[in-house]
């Protein structure tokens, strides 16, 4: 169950990853095009969700495979390693949706306590270290700055929605309102009992959001002059 | 708040106007049409043809000793990726 749960976590943000790819590339070829300095934000913000996101996998690939492996490993030996993962991925996160801020303000203007697994619950430590890993991977006070930020985002391509009308417009407000939602989720984490409800939440909601984005670039490329 | 109305005009969206206005007029046209489906001024307008030119997505032909500008694969395949970009962009909001 618990493996099967990282699989699913771990394909959805390898595909929030490549989306986030897609669409920035998209970006780059569209400020290559026009020169808007909006767009090159743009493209450098989901250039950088991207690489953090596909960080993110990495390291948690490889601590799953180590702890699946080597089921009686010291948990501490992985803890600064995903710690470091966590930080970086939260700040990668952050500035990505900085950068996305700033597109639009320049468009208008504690380490988990951790023990050692005896010989006799060595072959279940791997599934119980995976909700451990989870919650490490999510810095709440950090999480709170993500939802200001996409906050502010998200009412913007709201705004630009409502006087648009467009389908594509809404499909951008839609991408970035279900990333919030997801990281509202990943801040509900904390939450002992439910978290691994929240996680599995907060990775298909973002998963949605870039869904939506993809889906608006397909709509985009299918434009005619 | 997401501007609805333009203040300026991009390079490459007065680019865009100018072959789009070439484009409506079957691909072909002297300088009067072009800079009235541009709205630029003739002064502005050669300028601009001067550098379509010169990026290859636009040529210049002589008829009966007029300047006709004539609309390249290029240019039409320039049209199509900027009404896609420009789409790209209005759906996130942004003024290109």
């Amino acid at each position: 169950m618990s493996l099967d749960y990282r699989l699913l976590v771990f394909l959805m943000e390898l595909a929030s990853s490549a989306i986030s790819f897609v669409v920035g590339y998209y970006a780059l070829k569209a400020y290559k095009t026009t020169g808007a300095k909006g767009l090159l934000l743009l493209y450098m913000g989901f250039l950088v969700l991207g690489i953090g996101t596909f960080l993110r996998v990495l390291t948690a690939t490889y601590a799953s495979v180590i702890l699946r492996a080597y089921p009686t490993i010291e948990h501490l030996s992985l803890t600064g390693l995903v710690n470091l993962a966590a930080f970086v991925y939260t700040i990668t996160q952050l500035i990505a949706y900085g950068l996305f801020t700033a597109t639009y303000i320049l468009q208008a203007t504690s380490p988990a306590k951790i023990t050692r697994a005896n010989a006799e619950t060595a072959a279940i430590s791997s599934a119980a270290a995976a909700p451990l890993i989870v919650k490490l991977f999510f810095i709440p006070s950090l999480e709170l700055v993500a939802i200001t930020l996409l906050g502010f985002v998200t009412i913007y391509t709201f705004t630009n929605w409502l006087l648009k009308r467009q389908t594509a417009a809404a499909l951008v407000f839609l991408g970035f309102g279900l990333m919030l939602l997801s990281h509202i989720f990943f801040l509900l984490i904390i939450l002992e009992e439910v978290s691994l409800l929240f996680l599995v939440l907060g990775q298909t909601t973002q998963l949605a959001g870039f869904m939506c984005l993809i889906t608006m670039l397909a709509k985009v490329s299918r434009t005619n002059a | 708040m997401p501007r609805e109305h333009k203040e300026y005009r991009s390079k490459a969206h007065i680019y865009s106007d100018i072959l789009g206005s070439l484009l409506k007029h079957g691909g072909k046209s002297g300088p009067t049409r072009i800079l009235y489906g541009a709205n630029l001024s003739y002064d502005r307008l050669m300028k601009h043809l001067n550098q379509l030119i010169e990026l290859g997505l636009i040529q210049e032909e002589k008829e009966n000793n007029e300047s006709i500008f004539k609309l390249t694969d290029k240019g039409r395949n320039f049209i199509l990726e900027f009404a896609k970009v420009e789409k790209f962009a209005e759906a996130f909001g942004i003024t290109i």
